[in-house]
């Protein structure tokens, strides 16, 4: 067995030193670059941000996302509805839906919805990292067979990036990362104000924001741009390979 | 899968060039997807000079591997990672049979990963009576089949519609159609049922970030996160030089990638993984191990000649330019790692004398360093392999490849540095070469010891005046 110190050894000796050396390779600073793309995401205005709904509208084309025009909560509330209603599931026939538990997503009342009545909504329950194994075991398994028999899976994201129509998504208690994968559908609903311009400014936030510094990463962000797809039969591009086969994005106008 | 037997590569070669229908496929690939990776470089905001940042960015985390790699599993530990260390590819699979084994794993889904085709990981596996899926479409279809891959990004691009059709009736048992949304359907659900009930994921690693502890796997399909979401168990293959230091150099060099491997963006999943779910989430892995592995690769680190390949991110941009890829694929290579790429890796990897044919296969035309991200410079590489050919080197275990060859070369020089004798030898040549067997105007056949040159072209026969002829009969004209 190799073990850490051999391995990492082989390493500097093939690179013609004893032992790694300690090398300013970590940045700790933001340059003024990095500083200006911070001070403009802060205070950029809900006007400044209307043209990367137009960005989001053409990159969502090419890319087979179906991006919404409704912009208030009541107006999605009702296309998502809609969504759930004339949508078929592709693996047998009963209908069900799982989302987060998100408080933008909790605002939109799905459960309060007459029309789905019929049609169980699951929300992806928060477990104390206290309770005991059991407790955490029987929670995981009942996320899992939520998740496995939805058709639609409703999110939020941490950002969203105009010109790659981006989802960045932390993975957090209440927002277990299979909702967004494993259902036909992945329907997305994201606040105007976590708009973004280009991947850069998302790196340069996570980089040096410092909730985001705090928070970290976390153990899985996932960042999607568009449904699952595919072009390994004669580069023919089909939509639906394994992940959603659908993604649906949703903006909300600053609501508050 | 693929078997590493560089050695046919001149056999497997003939065989594809005569091949209409992977023809076909080559250069449609070539046509799509060169040019569109092209547009995009040329339309970075950035500008060109993201591509030579990111050069030196790659060239940075290789110069400092070990801090690098030392931070990294700092990191995953600390995110509750398991890390394990494999100097060959022996070991690798040997870590990764025993947290199989350890974990009573029945079934393995697995996301694309050349690493893990280099270590041989899907028999050794399958020995233990473990079941070992690839997912993505492409690789699936050859796991089906029992071929070897074409295409770094696209595996199955030499299959038709029309055999993935045949293919999929006869293993899957579904309905005959030649529709390629229909195909994919049916290998949705086949691998759906695999993802479900599978209690290992494997992934290989494109990029790992150093200060912030994770790996980072793309993939358009999907399948790398189901793969490393629902099996119980996550195990990451790494090859050791697959770091970079920071996110903002993360950024630019996962943009590029993205744009070498499928003229996008950014690929349509970017997944970074830090270690196992955390306890209060409702899913994910609940182990994840990192296993980082070494191959051969500190042999190419300390090698100032060679180093420079350790910045490669294996985004296939390289082979979708290639002239010589574009005409005997993939599967000629005989190596997981095919096209400009793998002529350079492979010998570096599995043996120089081995894989001598695949060095000198290339035409040195330098379309690749232009098509990769990174312009990392493979013409210079292959040169400097071929010199090794040519003059022996011990520190890389090479046998000049033939001593008559150096000595004709040789004689060759003398001949050409003396004028008088390379004009004797030009005008015999030229009476001579009447008698050589022709076609439309081009020798088609040389006698031995030249007789290989004219084995698969014509050789244009010499022109009746030499350009200082020319040259000088055009002066005197002029001054007449």
């Amino acid at each position: 067995m190799t073990t850490q110190k051999e391995f990492i050894q082989d390493i500097s000796t093939a690179l013609g030193r004893p032992t790694p050396v300690s090398v300013d390779v970590f940045t700790v600073a933001p340059t003024t670059a990095e500083q200006d793309i911070l001070k403009a995401v802060r205070q950029r205005s809900s006007g400044e941000r209307q043209p990367f709904i137009k960005t989001l509208q053409e990159v969502s084309v090419p890319l087979h996302l179906d991006f919404h025009p409704e912009r208030s909560l009541e107006d999605i509330r009702q296309a998502i509805i809609t969504l759930i209603l004339e949508k078929d599931p592709e693996w047998g026939t009963k209908k069900s839906v799982v989302r987060w538990d998100h408080p933008l997503l909790n605002s939109l009342n799905l459960e309060a919805a007459a029309e789905l009545k019929d049609i169980p909504l699951y929300i992806t329950n928060h477990v104390a990292a206290t309770s005991s194994a059991d407790d955490l075991q029987a929670q995981r398994q009942q996320t899992r067979k939520e998740v496995e028999a939805s058709f639609i899976g409703i999110t939020s994201a941490d950002y969203c990036i105009a010109a790659t129509a981006t989802l960045a998504m932390k993975t957090r208690p209440g927002q277990a990362r299979s909702v967004s994968l494993v259902p036909s559908i992945h329907v997305a609903v994201v606040e105007e104000s976590r708009l973004l311009a280009t991947l850069k400014e998302l790196y340069t936030l996570l980089k040096w924001d410092e909730a985001e510094q705090a928070e970290g990463l976390t153990n899985n962000l996932s960042l999607i741009s568009g449904p699952s797809k595919t072009g390994d039969i004669e580069l023919v591009m089909v939509h639906g390979a394994h992940g959603p086969r659908e993604l649906h994005l949703f903006v909300v106008s600053d609501h508050r | 899968m693929s078997t590493i037997a560089p050695e046919k590569y001149k056999e497997n070669a003939s065989k594809n060039i005569a091949d209409p229908v992977l023809q076909k496929a080559l250069s449609g690939l070539q046509e799509r997807l060169g040019p569109a990776t092209e547009n995009l470089y040329n339309s970075l905001p950035e500008g060109h000079k993201m591509r030579t940042e990111a050069h030196q960015f790659r060239r940075k985390a290789i110069d400092n591997l070990d801090v690098l790699l030392s931070t990294l599993v700092d990191k995953v530990r600390g995110h509750g990672g398991i890390v394990h260390f494999a100097k060959t590819a022996e070991e690798a699979v040997e870590i990764c049979k025993k947290i199989a084994l350890d974990n009573d794993v029945k079934t393995v889904v697995k996301g694309k990963s050349m690493v893990t085709e280099e270590v041989g990981l899907n028999l050794a596996l399958e020995k233990e009576g473990i079941e070992v899926y690839e997912t993505d479409l492409g690789e699936y279809i050859l796991q089906l089949s029992g071929e070897a891959p074409t295409h770094i990004v696209a595996p199955a691009i030499h299959k038709t519609r029309r055999e993935v059709a045949e293919l999929f009736t006869e293993k899957l048992g579904t309905p005959y159609t030649e529709d390629p949304p229909i195909l994919t359907r049916y290998a949705r659900k086949a691998l759906r049922e695999k993802f479900l009930k599978a209690d290992m994921g494997i992934s290989g690693c494109n990029l790992a970030c150093a200060e912030t502890g994770h790996i980072v796997t793309v993939s358009n399909e999907g399948n790398i996160r189901m793969s490393t979401t629902l099996p119980k168990i996550h195990v990451a293959f790494m090859g050791m030089e697959r770091i970079v230091a920071n996110l903002e150099e993360q950024q630019s060099i996962l943009r590029l990638m993205s744009m070498g491997a499928a003229a996008q963006e950014i690929g349509g999943y970017v997944s970074y993984v830090g270690g196992p779910a955390e306890v209060d989430h409702g899913d994910g892995p609940q182990e994840f191990h990192l296993i980082i592995i070494d191959n051969g690769r500190s042999k190419i680190l300390a090698d100032p000649e060679f180093r420079e390949m350790l910045c490669c991110i294996r985004c296939g941009a390289c082979l979708n330019v290639c002239p010589v890829y574009g005409k005997i694929g993939g599967q000629a290579y005989g190596s997981p790692y095919c096209g400009p790429v793998g002529a350079v890796v492979t010998p570096l990897l599995f043996g120089i004398n081995n894989s001598a044919d695949l060095c000198a296969g290339e035409t040195l035309c330098g379309a690749c360093k232009q098509a990769c991200p990174l312009e990392i410079n493979l013409p210079r590489m292959l040169l400097a392999l071929r010199s090794k050919l040519s003059e022996g080197d011990p520190d890389w275990d090479v046998q000049p490849k033939s001593k008559g060859e150096n000595l004709i070369f040789a004689s060759w020089q003398r001949f050409n540095s003396n004028r008088k004798v390379y004009d004797l030898l030009l005008g015999l040549m030229r009476v001579l070469q009447h008698l050589l067997p022709a076609k439309q105007g081009m020798i088609s056949r040389l006698p031995w010891p030249l007789s290989g040159w004219t084995a698969n072209r014509n050789m244009k026969k010499l022109a009746p005046k030499t350009f200082m002829q020319q040259w000088r009969e055009k002066k005197e004209k002029k001054g007449s």
